[in-house]
């Protein structure tokens, strides 16, 4: 290689640090609930007490339908989003942000369930314990990202946006895909797996 | 970043702001109140709303910014020094490599050669001591076949098959590695006196390393070799193979050329 | 709705001027430092912080030391000495070793990729105060732990706080929540600016700059902030576990529950053994620099030395469980965690021999740098070889826990880490401040740092052979331990008057140095190419790149490197 071509900055691409940056914390959030997964797979069966995953868990399917569509309806508020579409980039967002609401409404009564009808708690047993903080741990995300579409969607109904705020919209839509992919998971370890587990 | 002129008088960076250390702190007093008072944790917890608010704002519709007038510095001198190159094999030139080895067949002939007159030297020490030329074969192979490591000085001048194959397999695979080493090493060693080091220091350095692990590699060889025998056995190996690699004379290596020239990408080009 | 566009087309930006500080003035300045969103500063406060918090580790240390000199010693009772320990270890390591490597990769990362600051400013600033914040918090437990009843004191658990010393049966009082919600807090600022210097070398690099032209301390400090993020987030989970455990009962580590407390070991070591890795980057990545500058020659196989730095990260990820060899785990893996810490060995092999294969035949410059990164080589050497044995299960099952281990990990984050910090403090000095360090009060503070550190370290080797525990706060005479100990702990007072000389030079240097000029040691990387300190802006017009050494090109227009890559 004898001449190195100089490079002018027109072709010097790099790519976004607001998207780079967003799956950078996604690779750490993973971190974190695999913690929390692997120390859920361990201990089942290891609960020396009731109640156990298979006297006390339903499959949550409606929420978990919810959560699973509001991924759809985000992608499609980006589609709006590109080309422009204000009414039905605000209609298919705040549909997002109102599945994410009857996740958590649904998580809330689920819990209320557990706690006052079934008697577990988190000092219940180990079930109980890894329970808590796995399910919890992914609703608090859920939480935040729930702050986060909302904070999108007020400042798109001042009419706030800018174009260059496309990538913010994005990396936002990212967190949300990823709570998604967690809840799959969760969603297999504990209401699939561990019920399955339990003798 | 990537449209900005070439020359600018002023450049944008970030204004600077107090809502991150506020964040912070909030966030801090949070933790804070879980080991003192849980007062603290909601104080703390409206001090980092307060302060994320602040910062979103700051950034929010767009990332405040400063200008700061630049004044251009003269850009680096031109060095005063001079360069000058060092040629391969000048002193201090970190490529002390071959640049050009024995071809590694010759290592391998080389290798084969030193076996067979190694074997046959060692037979004829068996013929003389034990009146058996395959004493020392069974020696050999006692290492890895367990009735020969237990038997007698009898049994072992017996022919035995088992003990004549894997002889033949272990003594050969050593002496191909070896004779490979060779290749690898002659060319490092010092011009003058090739003999010396390839036909007598190697083979006396292999010697004493045997010396010292020969016991628990094959207790029973250890038990009955006869050291002057061995190394002259070692001796003659080290000068044939020796002598058979140096015959054979030496290929070129690519080690001065390019990394794109030794993959064959590119034409290799001539060191001048 | 009237109008169906998404954007607002009224995009106007404000035009903000300087904010006028009062330069000089004490409040000028603590203005400045509090609402920087500038790398630069943040990174020297980084620095800053770090070394004051090394002294007061420091300190600690010397304590023990003192406690240890001779047998039957009274110096500290058994629960201060407990304390000592554990907050010498998380000080060290949370709040000296991180923020310091942070603080290198906060003020040269940007500059050596041609940037004008990191990707997120305000991030930055936050991350910085948070560990600042979380640094103070956990020193509070001093006086806030002993609470109305006196049942807590400062963290006492160790560093590595194992289970079941932290339930609350066996902790009482807050000590150990000060400990965990510290590290927690911590954690999130540690995250915050590992993201940032990941997305600033991939998205802010200046034309030219493709990674395969990265300074070998970009590349190394990449892979620090990789391993930030997968390691932390489990000391996080970790800690989150016990902060449950503690407050709300929970049954994570409550063995009469069912709970295992081997657990907290499998997953404090996940995070932990990356730690090391993350801990030890900073002295690859000076010692990359350093080296080929002062030995006149570019660094010897670039691309092996980063792939090895790559390498040693994801071996790094596999290797957790070689701190617990003692707790009894099957065969099977005991032999695989053997395996994979051996294979560590090889990269690290690699790196030393690409390091002195960059000085041989080099034109040899005897700076402070140099002679630091020197001592670094060897003594990193010998705390290699000495973890070689220590992954060797059987060998590990005489001597875990004893001094041994203590003197392997001091001889790698002192005689490597700490060592390059030192080079690294010097090589840049004249670039962050504009002064030369004096070569002289440089040359005292190697000499009585390296006799000190020998002189405290190596005898804890033979300690540890002799079958002395960590962690004991005082044992009987005739043990045939005396001696060594005594040596040990005279070591420390050379290694303070050593600690004496380097403050001294960098404030002496700092009032009466000489003038370093932008390139005060001929370098070639682009921090060198602005001037000495940089303006806010860094650069005046961003660089082009066309060579591993822009710099070099720039000085020499009829010999310019990227003819030759």
């Amino acid at each position: 290689m004898n001449a190195a071509p100089a490079p002018s900055s027109a072709d010097w691409k790099l790519p976004s640090p607001r998207k780079l940056g967003i799956i950078s914390l996604i690779v750490a959030e993973s971190a974190l609930f695999t913690i929390f997964v692997v120390a859920y797979l361990f201990y089942i069966n290891k609960s020396l007490s009731g109640p156990l995953p298979k006297d006390v868990l339903e499959f949550p399917l409606l929420s978990s339908l919810a959560l699973f569509s509001s991924s759809a309806t985000i992608f499609i508020a980006e589609k709006f989003l590109r080309v422009g579409k204000r009414a039905g980039f605000l209609l298919w967002w705040g549909l997002t942000i109102a599945l994410g609401l009857y996740f958590l409404y649904c998580t809330g009564r689920e819990w209320s369930h557990l706690i006052v009808e079934k008697d577990l708690t988190i000092c219940t047993n180990v079930f109980g314990t890894t329970f808590y903080s796995l399910v919890g741990l992914h609703a608090f995300h859920v939480i935040v990202g729930v702050l986060l579409l909302a904070g999108i969607w007020i400042s798109s109904l001042h009419n706030a946006l800018l174009t260059g705020h496309v990538e913010h919209v994005e990396s936002i839509s990212y967190y949300w895909h990823f709570v998604d992919c967690i809840w799959i998971i969760v969603l297999t370890v504990v209401y699939v797996l561990s019920v399955q587990a339990t003798p | 970043m990537n449209n900005e002129p070439r020359n600018p008088h002023k450049v944008e960076i970030p204004q600077p702001t107090g809502w991150p250390i506020i964040s912070a702190f909030g966030l801090t007093l949070g933790f804070a109140g879980l080991v003192t008072n849980l007062a603290i944790t909601i104080i703390g917890v409206g001090v980092c709303i307060a302060g994320l608010v602040g910062w979103f704002l700051d950034v929010f519709p767009r990332p405040k910014h400063i200008h700061v007038p630049v004044s251009e510095p003269p850009g680096p001198q031109r060095s005063a020094r001079s360069i000058e190159y060092l040629k391969i094999g000048e002193r201090g030139h970190r490529m002390r490599l071959p640049v050009e080895v024995p071809p590694l067949m010759a290592g391998v002939k080389g290798g084969i050669a030193g076996a067979i007159v190694m074997a046959a030297l060692a037979c004829l020490w068996g013929h003389l001591k034990y009146n058996s030329i395959w004493f020392p074969v069974n020696l050999l192979s006692a290492a890895a076949v367990s009735s020969l490591a237990e038997a007698g000085a009898s049994s072992l001048s017996q022919f035995n098959t088992t003990g004549l194959v894997v002889a033949i397999i272990s003594h050969g695979a050593i002496s191909i590695m070896i004779g490979l080493l060779y290749i690898t090493l002659l060319p490092m060693l010092p011009a003058n006196f090739q003999w010396f080091w390839g036909g007598i220091m190697t083979p006396l350095i292999w010697s004493g390393f045997l010396f010292a692990t020969i016991r628990f590699v094959d207790p029973t060889l250890a038990q009955h070799v006869d050291w002057p025998w061995f190394i002259g056995c070692q001796i003659a190996f080290g000068m044939v193979c020796g002598y058979i690699v140096f015959k054979e004379g030496k290929v070129e290596t690519m080690q001065s050329l390019s990394l794109a020239a030794r993959l064959g990408i590119e034409a290799p080009e001539k060191n001048q | 709705m009237a109008n169906d566009t998404i954007f607002n087309a009224n995009d106007q930006r404000p035009e903000l001027e300087p904010v006028g500080y009062e330069t000089g003035s004490l409040t000028g300045v603590f203005q400045e430092l509090v609402f920087t969103v500038d790398h630069k500063k943040l990174g020297l406060m980084y620095i800053g912080s770090a070394l004051l918090f090394f002294v007061v580790a420091g300190l600690l240390a010397s304590l023990m030391r003192i406690q240890l000199a001779i047998p039957g010693n009274t110096f500290l009772p058994p629960d201060v000495f407990n304390q000592s320990f554990t907050m010498h270890g998380t000080t060290m390591v949370f709040l000296v070793g991180m923020p310091m490597a942070f603080g290198f990769a906060n003020y040269l990362v940007p500059l050596m990729i041609g940037a004008r600051d990191m990707a997120f400013p305000r991030l930055n600033a936050f991350g910085f105060w948070v560990f600042f914040f979380s640094g103070f918090l956990l020193y509070f437990s001093y006086i806030g732990a002993p609470g109305l009843y006196a049942a807590g004191s400062a963290p006492d658990v160790g560093w590595f706080a194992y289970s079941p010393l932290t339930s609350s049966a066996f902790s009482r009082g807050h000590s150990t929540d000060y400990w965990t919600l510290s590290l927690m807090l911590g954690g999130i600022g540690s995250v915050a600016t590992a993201i940032n210097i990941l997305v600033t070398v991939f998205c802010l690099r200046c034309p030219g700059m493709t990674l395969g032209k990265l300074p070998v301390f970009v590349w190394c400090m990449l892979v620090m902030a990789f391993l930030v993020i997968l390691a932390v987030p489990c000391l996080s989970a970790c800690q989150i576990m016990i902060t449950l455990d503690r407050y709300l009962g929970a049954k994570f580590f409550d063995t009469q529950a069912g709970g295992d407390a081997v657990l907290w070991q499998h997953f404090f070591w996940i995070f932990g053994h990356p730690e090391v890795y993350i801990l030890i980057m900073p002295a690859f990545a000076i010692t990359s620099e350093i080296i080929p500058v002062f030995s006149r020659k570019p660094i010897f196989g670039y691309p092996v030395m980063v792939a090895a730095v790559i390498s040693i990260a994801f071996i790094s990820l596999g290797v957790w469980a070689h701190h617990m060899f003692c707790v009894g785990m099957v065969s099977l893996a005991n032999a695989f965690f053997v395996t994979s810490t051996l294979l560590v060995a090889i990269p690290t092999g690699i790196k030393i021999f690409n390091w002195l294969a960059t000085m041989h035949g080099g034109k040899l410059r005897f700076e402070l740098p140099l002679i630091f990164c020197i001592a670094f080589l060897f003594q990193f050497l010998i705390a290699g070889l000495t973890g070689v044995m220590l992954a060797v299960a059987p060998f590990d099952w005489q001597l875990s826990d004893s001094y041994f281990v203590v003197a392997h990990f001091h001889y790698i984050l002192i005689g490597g880490l700490l060592f390059t910090i030192f080079a690294g403090i010097y090589y840049w000095y004249p670039k962050a401040l504009g002064k030369m360090p004096h070569f002289k009060l440089g040359l005292y503070h190697f000499a009585f740092f390296t006799i000190g550190f020998h002189l405290t370290f190596l005898p804890q080797h033979f300690l540890g052979f002799l079958g002395m525990p960590r962690r004991i706060y005082t044992y009987q005479a005739e043990r045939g331990w005396d001696e060594w100990n005594l040596i040990s702990t005279i070591g420390v007072a050379f290694q303070a008057v050593g600690i004496v000389f380097f403050v001294a030079n960098l404030i002496y240097s700092f009032r009466r140095g000489k003038k370093a000029g932008d390139d005060p040691w001929d370098a070639w990387s682009l921090e060198w190419t602005t001037t000495s300190p940089p303006p806010e802006y860094n650069f005046a017009t961003l660089p082009v790149v066309k060579s591993r050494r822009p710099l070099w090109d720039a000085k020499h227009p009829d010999d310019p490197d990227w003819k030759h890559e």
